[in-house]
């Protein structure tokens, strides 16, 4: 065979391993994004801008910007240039079919789990993944223990959270950082329960479920407190009387502050409970989902605590409150002085993410405050803004290059960056489209 | 004399039609917004005239008659009411009656439930219409009805006069119970498969043709004159099979894959009636084609997948695919929550599969029409429809749009102004009314306490101060609480 | 002449001549043998309910009926004469709705429904011929138990009838109307078979059927096909056996189609005013002779109930907060405008001209009944409007007014004589009729006495009022 068309034959070998979806990346390549309107989130958006891209990081970012010899060059006149949207809170990777049980590793037996990682579990090759960044989302945190749209919740400290971009053969590839929250689920006080022996509602009086509660509290009470004991044995003891327990260990980072816990508390008594428990035990908590906020914020204000809010579109809690309530509430929380960040809570709705945003923008959120919602402040509030989050050299390149507007339901991704490469938009759902249209052309 | 009583007839009858007019008070006239009419194009500057509940007029330079109220829509965007093709709002009680495989012998009709929360949030998003279906429970579940939200009417109020009732069949995993286990106890229900769905139907319909079999004998009989005659028992269950056997009940299928829409369509073929709608149907686009031909309307979701297994292969460009081979598509919703925004789920289609704005409002308001055989009074703004319109903010394919006002029949069902406006009232009556509970509870038990005090004839005086709530222990208060009010 | 007797004997002969004499006198003041059959009571204030107050009258019983009423009629020599002065007399309280004289069903093990509902061979019910929660055969009549110690808490607070009913499904069966007073279970009975019960209640237990509210109508719906079906093919057949094949045998079309042949009232639920809206247009489908129960939303619904001549078995347990409920869970505002508005349903109902009485589902005796009329009265309900709803109306309602409920002559003797106004907290019940019985009742122990004792009964009295507290 003649070289050149051996060199075409591998070159058309790697392109298509480039854009078909289950093979997305490859050695970090060198781009050039050119004159598009440029959006950073951490300033001012540049009109007629560049990003270069290198080693899969962010070079430089400007308007009038020397394109380097080597990169690939995308024309990007008329279109925009995004941060990579962030998802704060999936199970991404964990949960493929809800009703499942064997494609589902959200749920582990058991109250008390925190040594367990959300990494661990998470499937590189799952179909969400490329049907999530299609939508723009470039990372997510995945988290156990918490249920998306068709799963129970379950357990009271549930494992860590994991961050990592959607694009990558392996784990170790796409991991942003292994562990960025211990996961707490908070337990509520529950007068009225449903029985599944006799398929019943079953209620109980106050002041019995009142006690159970704080039985639970105090559990976890105990188990930080033997988490510092055993942070101390660990540190100081002798090695041969040291025992090692992968559960306690687990929590040392959470009792030295240094690991924030990510506290899932809807109902404003349960925000209160767990913000006091948490400035006592003297943990950094950020609180996620957040659906009656609005009623603590004062408290969360005061105390600092950030929000990471569930799907924007959701029913209001309780019959009386306004049919809004949900949807004014990032513009509530944010104009009372509270960092907030959107995410979807599940997984096949990740791709709403900027749905919600815009959602939020209708009801009264500024629209750059929405930006940042659903980019830095996240990663801010898990300590990774130095990585991701806005276009700045030095970041990872998870950018979005889009035809308008990327709040906005029609505006289609045209350009994906993720780890710094391109990464095809192709997926599942519209590998299925492409092959349907064909029976519907062939013999009609 | 006479003169003047000429001259006051004379000038009575010039008044009268002002008077007339002047009474006109069922008239509005929303002006100056880009009307989107769905059926003949989008009007810059436009105008509709409201009239007795219908639409009277759509135009550019419209006048209000006296007395009509004006709305000035400058800068906003009126749509028809959006039609849910698929709802569970407005039931009292379960939308499942689960436990035999045939239930049509329930009727949503029986147990609607004006008073729904649901139903005023799904008007908050511009929804007028919605399709209550019985659940997915049952390969042939209950029967169903269509409903204009009229939120705070009686019950007899909600169902939309003329609409044909429909039935609701169940494909898939839901009727075969595979996704969850019964408690034990339970002993698990024919059909375990999608073979024996297909046969409880193909059963259900042989015995409904029988059975109408021996009526129509019987009545034959009757009017024949002949004496002696056993009646046949009438059966709740088999009725309405009868009533889709001659056409005159619509059946709604919720269906996934693409192998049981098509059985569905050949089942229906062998029993002679017609599937109307295929629900969720989210391999349509498998068989875009032969859904087409048989007739049937598609409803399905904008993007919703993987949450079953048969939802696995679901793609958001499913309502596009389909309607490009020629089906008549609408997008629901399934949930009170997501009928909030259907307009942001249209939208979807346009890009997921390139459908055009108009195609794409169709997807929610003509095509839900013309599936539930409404067409003719809902679905577009036209003169002589029905006066189902919504005024948004932004174009409601736009992410930004809210709703400002919802119309059904002319008269305002919601107004995100008053609404606001309302909400300071409404807490202060909640809250004057949890204050006068929680008196009330304090006052009994005061009460009590005071009589326990007599009867113990201890001589102690009560407090004279009832708003003091710190008392010196007395022994009555050592003896433990008495009952009173909880709050 | 010497008789010679054995000591032991003459003691133990004493002892049986005291014990029957006692036992007779007993016997006497409860009714049996030797009782008296004629009373007057004279000079007293008499409500007769279906007229105007006599403020100085006289009511003269004989032989469990009311022989005469009013200011100046004859007394007969043989009556034992009660002094009025001071007291009232009003015809016997009537409650609508209540489970006197029927032992309570055994609490199903763990709680909550069984997981589903089975035939008796034990297979479960996935429809309707399964026939389940039904049995309308059941009359409360062949069920009264009359040693239920709340028959006698009742009539020592006036009442003097009562509406029972079993309980349990969806036909649970055929409430009986019962005076509270007698000898034998017999004598108790007024009405065997007065009203046919029905409750939308879902029995199936989510797998079984019915597991929705919409499946129980449809369920009563096709038992009324049924029942209707079986009125029309039984005679026919019966008039060609060599025709047809044979009618199976089906308890619940026979025991319906006989209460329908009596006209029985068929007794519907419905609280909320969507449910009275539905159970109106309900009766007009199944053109049963209905009777609402329940009706606490009636207040916002009466003239619906009004145009379609309903009447009403209002529940006195009005809607309240449960004591050990989570202080910080959700009050609705629809909760909130319910629980304010509940008790003025009667008044509502009473201004719309609609017919109705009370029940007492799950209050706790005769003295929380009092207590919720009470708020009845203070949300509007005029006193005489509240009294004729637990008199004459409900003997209206039930059929039986024909016979009872108000002071005539004629009219079966039940009666209640107090110190005072009957709905004044403060009023004592002094002697109850029932059907003529005599059922005097004693003066409360002093308040020295602990709480809850019962003072042990002099011999003779039939009737105690101690409940420790003052007032009913």
């Amino acid at each position: 065979m003649r070289f050149s068309t051996r060199l075409k034959f591998v070159i058309l070998f790697i392109s298509i391993f480039c854009i078909s979806p289950a093979h997305a990346q490859n050695a970090p390549g060198v781009y050039a994004i050119k004159g598009a309107k440029v959006f950073p989130v951490s300033g001012a958006p540049i009109e007629n801008g560049t990003v270069i891209i290198r080693g899969g990081k962010i070079v430089t970012v400007g308007a009038n910007v020397e394109v380097p010899a080597d990169a690939q060059v995308i024309d990007a006149a008329g279109l925009e240039v995004y941060p990579g949207l962030f998802d704060p809170f999936t199970q991404m990777g964990l949960n493929e079919i809800g009703q499942v049980s064997a494609t589902v590793d959200i749920v582990e037996l058991g109250d008390f789990n925190p040594e367990l990682v959300a990494a661990t579990a998470v499937n590189p090759a799952s179909a969400h993944i490329p049907v999530t960044r299609a939508s723009g989302i470039t990372h997510v945190i995945s988290a156990p223990g918490i249920g998306g749209f068709d799963q129970s919740s379950g357990g009271f400290i549930t494992g860590q959270a994991s961050a990592f971009n959607l694009a990558g053969w392996t784990m170790d590839e796409m991991q942003i950082r292994r562990s960025v929250a211990m996961v707490i689920n908070w337990p509520s006080i529950r007068t009225r329960s449903f029985d599944f022996a006799t398929f019943s509602f079953k209620t109980k009086p106050y002041d019995e479920a009142k006690k159970e509660y704080d039985n639970k509290i105090n559990e976890l009470s105990d188990w930080l407190d033997r988490a510092r004991h055993y942070a101390q044995v660990k540190e100081k003891g002798s090695p041969s009387l040291f025992e090692r327990d992968l559960k306690l260990e687990a929590l040392i980072p959470v009792v030295e502050g240094k690991l924030p816990v990510l506290v899932v508390a809807g109902e404003a008594r349960d925000i209160r409970n767990a913000v006091e428990f948490c400035a006592k035990q003297n943990l950094k908590m950020i609180l996620a989902d957040g659906s009656q906020a609005f009623k603590v914020k004062d408290l969360l204000k005061e105390k600092k605590i950030p929000v990471i809010l569930g799907p924007t579109e959701r029913t209001p809690d309780e019959e009386d409150m306004p049919y809004d309530q949900q949807l004014t509430q990032p513009e509530d929380l944010h104009a009372a002085g509270i960092s907030i960040a959107l995410s979807s809570f599940g997984t096949a709705f990740s791709r709403r993410l900027s749905q919600y945003a815009g959602t939020a923008v209708a009801y009264g959120l500024p629209y750059d405050e929405a930006l940042k919602a659903v980019t830095i402040n996240a990663a801010e509030m898990f300590g990774i803004a130095d990585q991701i989050g806005s276009i700045q050299p030095g970041k990872i390149a998870n950018l979005i290059v889009t035809n308008g507007d990327p709040l906005e339901i029609r505006t289609e991704i045209r350009y994906l960056f993720i780890n710094g490469q391109l990464t095809s938009t192709g997926n599942r759902h519209r590998d299925l489209y492409e092959q349907y249209h064909k029976r519907s052309q062939a013999g009609h | 004399m006479k003169r003047v009583a000429g001259l006051l007839a004379f000038a009575f009858a010039l008044l009268t039609p002002a008077l007339a007019s002047a009474q006109d008070s069922n008239a509005t006239l929303i002006q100056n917004a880009t009307i989107l009419t769905i059926t003949h194009g989008n009007i810059e500057h436009g105008s509709v005239l409201i009239q007795d509940g219908k639409i009277a007029a759509v135009g550019t330079d419209l006048k209000a008659p006296a007395g009509a109220t004006v709305i000035d829509a400058s800068g906003q965007f009126v749509m028809p009411g959006i039609i849910d093709c698929h709802s569970h709002i407005a039931v009292e009680g379960s939308v499942n009656e689960g436990g035999p495989a045939v239930s049509s012998m329930a009727n949503i009709a029986d147990v609607l439930n004006p008073e729904d929360i649901s139903i005023y949030r799904d008007l908050a998003g511009g929804v007028t219409v919605a399709n209550i279906l019985h659940g997915s429970a049952n390969p042939i579940g209950g029967q169903t009805v269509v409903i204009k939200l009229r939120w705070g009417k009686s019950p007899s109020e909600l169902p939309f006069q003329g609409a044909l009732p429909g039935i609701k069949f169940a494909l898939g995993e839901n009727p075969k119970r595979s996704n969850f286990q019964p408690p034990p106890g339970i002993p698990p229900r024919y059909p375990a498969t999608r073979l024996g769905v297909e046969e409880v139907i193909r059963q259900a319909f042989t015995e409904a043709r029988e059975y109408k079999k021996q009526w129509d004998d019987y009545n034959q009989r009757k009017a024949a004159g002949e004496q002696n005659l056993m009646p046949p028992r009438r059966n709740e269950t088999l009725v309405p099979l009868v009533e889709v056997l001659e056409g005159k009940r619509y059946v709604h299928s919720h269906c996934y894959r693409a192998d049981e829409i098509l059985m569905l369509m050949r089942v229906a073929k062998e029993f002679g009636f017609k599937v109307r709608t295929f629900q969720h149907v989210l391999e349509g686009y498998k068989v875009a084609d032969e859904i087409a031909a048989s007739g049937a309307g598609g409803s399905t979701f904008s993007d919703w997948w993987a949450y079953k297994a048969e939802a696995y292969d679901a793609i958001p460009y499913n309502a596009a695919l389909m309607s490009e081979r020629g089906v008549i598509v609408s997008i629901n919703s399934d949930d009170a929550e997501e009928a909030s925004h259907l307009n942001q789920e249209a939208a979807k289609a346009i890009k997921y599969g390139g459908l055009s704005s108009n195609d794409a409002l169709k997807l929610v308001t003509l095509n839900p029409a013309i599936q539930l055989g409404i067409d003719s009074r809902v679905g577009s703004i036209d003169v002589g429809k029905d006066a189902d319109l919504v005024i948004y903010n932004h174009d409601p394919l736009s992410v930004y749009a809210v709703v400002q006002k919802t119309f059904i029949d002319g008269q305002v069902y919601f107004d995100r102004q008053r609404d606001i406006a309302q909400r300071p009232e409404l807490a202060k009556e909640k809250q004057a009314l949890i204050d006068k509970e929680k008196k009330a509870g304090e006052e009994q038990k005061k009460a009590a306490e005071e009589q326990k005090k007599a009867a113990e004839g201890t001589g102690k005086k009560p407090d004279k101060k009832p708003e003091q709530k710190k008392k010196p222990p007395t022994e009555i208060e050592s003896h433990g609480a008495v009952a009173g009010g909880a709050l | 002449m010497k008789i010679r007797l054995k000591r032991e004997y003459i003691v133990l002969a004493a002892a049986m001549v005291c014990a029957v004499g006692v036992l007779s006198w007993v016997r006497a003041a409860r009714g049996e043998g030797g009782e008296p059959r004629y009373f007057a009571i004279t000079h007293a204030r008499i409500v007769p309910v279906s007229g105007p107050v006599l403020e100085d009258g006289t009511v003269v019983l004989a032989k469990g009926l009311i022989q005469s009423v009013g200011t100046n009629v004859s007394i007969p020599p043989e009556a034992w004469v009660i002094d009025g002065k001071g007291l009232t007399v009003y015809p016997g309280l009537i409650g609508a709705g209540t489970d006197l004289g029927l032992p309570k069903p055994p609490a199903s093990a763990g709680g909550g429904r069984p997981a589903i509902a089975t035939t008796p061979t034990g297979e479960p019910i996935l429809g309707p011929e399964g026939r389940p929660g039904t049995s309308p055969w059941r009359v409360a009549a062949d069920e009264i138990k009359i040693d239920d110690k709340r028959i006698q808490e009742w009539r020592n607070a006036g009442f003097t009838t009562a509406l029972t009913t079993p309980d349990g499904g969806i036909f649970p069966g055929q409430g009986t109307i019962i005076d509270l007073g007698g000898d034998r279970a017999g004598d108790f009975i007024v009405k065997p078979a007065a009203t046919l019960q029905v409750a939308f209640t879902p029995i199936g237990g989510l797998f079984g059927f019915p597991d929705s509210l919409m499946g129980t109508i449809a369920y009563v719906r096709q038992v009324f096909d049924d029942t209707s079906w079986y009125g029309q093919a039984e005679p026919v057949y019966e008039a060609n056996v060599t025709k047809f094949e044979r009618i199976s045998y089906d308890r619940t079309e026979r025991a319906i189609a006989k209460a329908q042949s009596r006209n029985e009232i068929v007794l519907l639920p419905a609280n909320t005013s969507i449910q009275i809206l539905r159970a109106l247009k309900l009766t007009g489908e199944w053109k049963v002779p209905a009777v609402i129960y329940g009706g606490q939303q009636a207040y916002a619904v009466a003239s619906a109930i009004a145009a379609q001549k309903m009447q009403v078995l209002v529940n006195l347990k009005w809607p309240e907060v449960a004591k050990d409920a989570d202080p910080e869970a959700e009050q609705t505002l629809r909760d909130l405008r319910f629980r304010d508005r509940a008790p003025s349903t009667p008044a509502a109902l009473a201004k719309a001209g609609v017919k109705f009485a009370f029940y007492s589902d799950g209050l706790t005796g005769p003295k929380d009944i009092f207590k919720s009329l009470k708020r009845a009265t203070d949300a509007g309900l005029a006193p005489e409007a509240a009294l004729r709803a637990i008199t004459l109306d409900a003997a209206n309602i039930l059929g039986v007014d024909d016979r009872m409920g108000s002071i005539q002559p004629g009219r079966i003797a039940n009666l209640v004589v107090t110190d005072g106004d009957i709905f004044n907290e403060k009023t004592k019940v002094k002697q109850v009729f029932v059907d003529g019985r005599w059922y005097p009742i004693h003066e409360e122990p002093k308040p020295s006495d602990k709480p809850g004792d019962t003072k042990p009964e002099s011999a003779g009295t039939s009737a105690t009022a101690v409940h420790g507290e003052v007032g009913r």
